[in-house]
């Protein structure tokens, strides 16, 4: 009995580790796919049998792609967008969320309900009318139109607003006996308290604000201020005859920073998309 | 600094009056950005939809209701709430009944450490961009050199154009979403399963619960809320599909990929319709508030256990 | 010089009046604590006078001079939390220089404080460590250095000790009541806990639903209550109390550990019948429940004697105080004594 059921266990643990190899194959092969076909010729994509990888890695299609199109305007205007949308947000976010979670006024209840509903509205079904705001503005093709939406990151306030109501009011108290004004307390005392909370958020911000296509599709319509996924994307349709081994090496310009990111902190990535999933 | 008490003494006056419009002034930027990007639009959305004109006409023209009339006669516009309709359904759908079963499966005991290693992979196509998704499956598509056609030909199918032919090119942006989205909803799940406290599984074990009730009698309905909760979030994310539509199929063939949000651009932008488009952005709106009232009536009624 | 005073203090929240009409003294260089059941008022006084709560009508004095308008920071008080309330993201040294900081005190004026400091509370070596690496007893410390650093006028402490283990609290009361007679300066502690107030004290504040009941020596407190309240709430178990036996509503009471089990003579006492009904050996001392018919009667005694057992219990008239109607105390008149005696027949039966 013993001995059987210890064969039966294995047989099953076998299965199960081929099992999981499927689906680790299933998720890893198209980006297997996508960097073998960024180093394979022109003849080696369309050849049958397909080529499973290149004879001769073809770094050339690189250089291919910045030819085609701008690489080093769009990626300058994806980083600033980037950076100006992390780095900003804190300045709003953290009062918004402080003054959520320790003070007392009338309004507080609409501000909340304000942050709620924008974490409810997409922008996806916002844009129009403030793409009718900004060209009023004269701000379209402008960075502020692709920062300024999101700079009340309303998941940031939310989340910061749990963080601080955490904080127990007696180190604030010891803090103004201790003569602290009212911005020491909250930059010196309470931002430090709530790292880890910032880091998520930023994390977070980066990561859609890198892969944000809709809303620069929608704000922008010249080369000098799109980000790199409109870039990347324009390569596609540049092309008559479809270079996919080219279109793949630039996509991968837009993959790569992420992964990288990923690889050295996918826990804490991991954690923070938990966090923002279930609250 | 001679008067240096009353200088004091009228600073803590000012400070326990600022003290009390502090919380304003401190949620005020936050506030004046919500307003301007969020509620604003909102109402401007509703106003514009009562208007006809392009995008660049000065003075647009009231018209009432006729836009949404157009939207009601439009075949288009059915087609792109069925479109939407089904979108959602299979995306949610699949991703979800895939979710579950995965996430429980690399949550047991068995190797462990090819279970790290399986999320890991997972959840990568997540942080992905979604233009580089739909490309990368637009060229495993591809009707002539892609990789799937490769594998069918020499399974002995007949070639067949995913994104080309209006029968399967919705299903395929379908598929692109769930490949892309798994990853996350089974993070989600796993974190749920990992707060279910371990004595209530040794007390089944105590009880030689069969491994088949366990899942549905102990397992399933601890992590029901969850389930419910997060279905809601990716309800809401296919209502805003756009990326892989634009990327892969810009609404086509004939219609059959086109959902709400691509209707809205491109009526504002291609047709020049913005009063158009707004109206169809007012039913966006309705269906987003419907599904988030959903959500909070079952958070309300969500059973809470332990 | 700080001696505090608060003058017709009334404190409200919204509608609700939690403290009217408090008029209080704090001696300079005193040991005050202030002590009474939690919801008494007694934190919310503290905290008025730290100006960590404004005051709703009324006058807070620091040394004469009105404080109402001056902020916490800026009134050279220094306070203790029950949780310490260390900063998480600072080392001791930056917990215990951030204050000093505040004041813009110079560099090596700063540098020679925190030494000082730490070489009386013992905290030298753990400098550089973060308050989550220090045990519930350090953390103590550091918040302790905290407040002397700043060599205040006033030093608050609210509830110190009610976060450390039994043995560990006993060992900072010693030192509490040492730092205090080195430093010299007014201390202002509350308490929920009698024993705290009664062991470090020299000027005990009793309150009661948002009222000085009184105000005294620890040792007059015990001795001489003023009401039926203080006199039950100093000392355990409670002051006996015999009500329903006296004229004009009279209520007769004496601490358990003045009954003794003797009979007493006509001039010196009463005596009662009575039953051991249970019996809590502490050690040193035995409490007894004992049943009479003038109810149930708590003794404290060192004499042994079985459960079940008839006694004579005896009480001195000296150990007795009289309260009136309105539970305040009432003089103890040779008239009342002989009411007294005559009520509980203070004479021998045989």
């Amino acid at each position: 009995m013993q001995g059987k059921n210890k064969t039966l266990d294995t047989c099953i643990n076998v299965l199960d580790i081929l099992a999981k190899l499927f689906v680790i194959l299933i998720m890893a092969f198209p980006f297997f796919w996508m960097i073998s076909t960024a180093l394979q010729t022109l003849k080696e994509t369309i050849s049958v049998p397909l080529t499973l990888w290149p004879a001769e890695l073809q770094w050339v299609n690189f250089v291919e792609v910045f030819k085609k199109i701008d690489v080093l305007t769009y990626l300058r205007n994806s980083i600033i967008v980037c950076v100006s949308v992390v780095t900003l947000q804190f300045f709003v976010i953290v009062p918004c969320a402080y003054s959520l979670a320790k003070y007392d006024y009338k309004a507080k209840p609409l501000v909340f309900a304000m942050v709620l509903l924008g974490q409810m509205i997409p922008m996806q079904l916002t844009f129009l009318p403030v793409y009718f705001m900004f060209s009023k503005a004269g701000l379209i093709n402008n960075y502020l139109s692709m920062i300024l939406p999101f700079i009340s990151n309303p998941f940031g306030i939310f989340m910061l607003r749990q963080y601080f109501m955490q904080v127990p009011t007696e180190i604030i108290e010891a803090a103004k006996m201790d003569n602290a004004s009212e911005l020491k307390v909250m930059f010196k005392i309470m931002v430090p308290m709530v790292k880890s909370a910032l880091i998520t958020i930023g994390l977070l911000s980066f990561i859609s604000n890198w892969n944000n296509y809709f809303w620069a599709l929608i704000m922008t319509n010249t080369d000098s201020v799109r980000t790199l996924p409109i870039g990347i994307s324009l390569l596609k349709n540049a092309e008559t005859l479809q270079r996919w081994n080219v279109i793949m090496a630039g996509n991968l310009l837009l993959v790569l920073p992420m992964l990288l990111l990923y690889i050295v902190a996918s826990k804490k990535i991991r954690n923070a998309f938990v966090y923002s999933g279930i609250k | 600094m001679t008067k240096k008490t009353k200088a004091v003494k009228s600073d803590f006056a000012k400070a326990q009056r600022t003290e009390k419009i502090m919380g304003y002034m401190l949620a005020l930027p936050a506030v004046a950005l919500l307003l301007a990007f969020t509620v604003y639009p909102l109402f401007y959305m509703f106003y514009r939809s009562l208007y006809d004109g392009s995008i660049i006409t000065k003075n647009p023209k009231f018209v009432g209701m006729e836009n949404y009339l157009a939207l009601v006669e439009s075949k288009d516009f059915h087609q792109t709430l069925t479109n939407t309709a089904y979108y959602t359904l299979v995306t949610v759908g699949i991703t979800m009944v895939l979710a579950v079963l995965i996430a429980v499966w690399l949550n047991g005991k068995r190797n462990r450490k090819v279970n790290d290693i399986a999320q890991t992979f997972l959840f990568t196509p997540h942080i992905i961009s979604m233009v580089s998704v739909s490309t990368l499956f637009l060229w495993l598509m591809d009707s002539n050199n892609g990789l799937f056609n490769a594998v069918l030909t020499a399974l002995g199918f007949e070639p067949y154009s995913f994104l080309a032919s209006p029968d399967t090119a919705l299903f395929s942006v379908c598929i692109v979403s769930i490949w892309k989205g798994l990853g996350y909803y089974v993070l989600l799940i796993m974190a749920a399963l990992q707060n279910i406290p371990t004595n209530v599984y040794e007390a089944a074990e105590m009880d030689d619960t069969p491994k088949w009730r366990t899942f549905f009698k102990i397992t399933l309905p601890m992590i029901s809320p969850t389930i419910l909760f997060v279905s809601v979030v990716a309800v809401i994310s296919s209502f805003k599909v756009f990326d892989s539509i634009s990327v892969m199929t810009g609404g086509g063939p004939v219609n059959a990929t086109n959902t709400l949000v691509y209707y809205i651009y491109d009526y504002a932008y291609k047709y020049g319709k913005p009063g158009q488009a707004c109206a169809a952005g007012m039913v966006l709106l309705l269906c987003v508030v419907v599904v988030t009232y959903v959500q909070f009536l079952v958070g309300k009624k969500r059973v809470h256990y332990q | 010089m700080s001696s505090i005073s608060l003058k017709n203090v009334k404190k409200m929240y919204g509608n609700d009046t939690v403290i009217e009409g408090l008029n209080l003294e704090i001696k300079d260089g005193s040991f005050t604590v202030l002590v009474g059941p939690s919801g008494c008022g007694k934190s919310t006084t503290l905290r008025m006078i730290t100006g960590l709560e404004t005051v709703t009508e009324g006058d807070v004095f620091i040394d004469g001079v009105r404080v109402n308008d001056v902020a916490p920071g800026k009134r050279d008080i220094s306070m203790v939390f029950q949780n310490y309330a260390l900063y998480p993201t600072m080392s001791v040294k930056e917990n215990i220089e951030f204050g000093l900081i505040n004041k813009k005190i110079p560099k090596e004026e700063r540098e020679r404080r925190i030494k000082e400091v730490c070489e009386v509370v013992g905290l030298t070596e753990y400098l550089g460590r973060m308050p989550a690496n220090l045990s519930g007893g350090q953390r103590q410390r550091v918040a302790l250095a905290r407040a002397m650093v700043k060599e205040p006028k006033v030093f608050m402490m609210d509830e110190p000790l009610s976060n450390l283990d039994a043995k560990l609290r006993a060992a900072m009361r010693v030192e509490l009541i040492n730092m205090h007679k080195r430093m010299g300066t007014t201390f202002v502690y509350v308490t929920h806990d009698q024993v705290e107030a009664m062991s470090m004290a020299d000027d005990i504040v009793l309150m009661h639903k948002g009222k000085i009941i009184q105000q005294s020596s620890p040792a007059e407190l015990y001795h001489n209550p003023n009401c039926i309240y203080t006199a039950q709430f100093v000392g355990s178990p409670q002051t006996n109390i015999i009500d329903g036996h006296l004229p004009e509503e009279i209520k007769l009471g004496f601490r358990p550990e003045k009954i003794k089990f003797r009979e007493m003579e006509k001039e010196e006492g009463i005596t009662l019948d009575a039953t051991i009904a249970t019996r809590e050996m502490l050690g040193s001392e035995i409490i007894y429940s004992l049943d009479t018919k003038y109810g149930v009667l708590m003794c404290k005694s060192d004499v042994d004697m079985p459960v079940d057992s008839e006694v004579k219990i005896g009480v001195a008239y000296k150990h007795m105080y009289l309260f009136g109607a309105d539970t305040y105390r009432i003089e103890f008149t040779d008239e009342l004594k002989e009411t007294i005696s005559s009520v509980f027949g203070g004479a021998r039966n045989d």
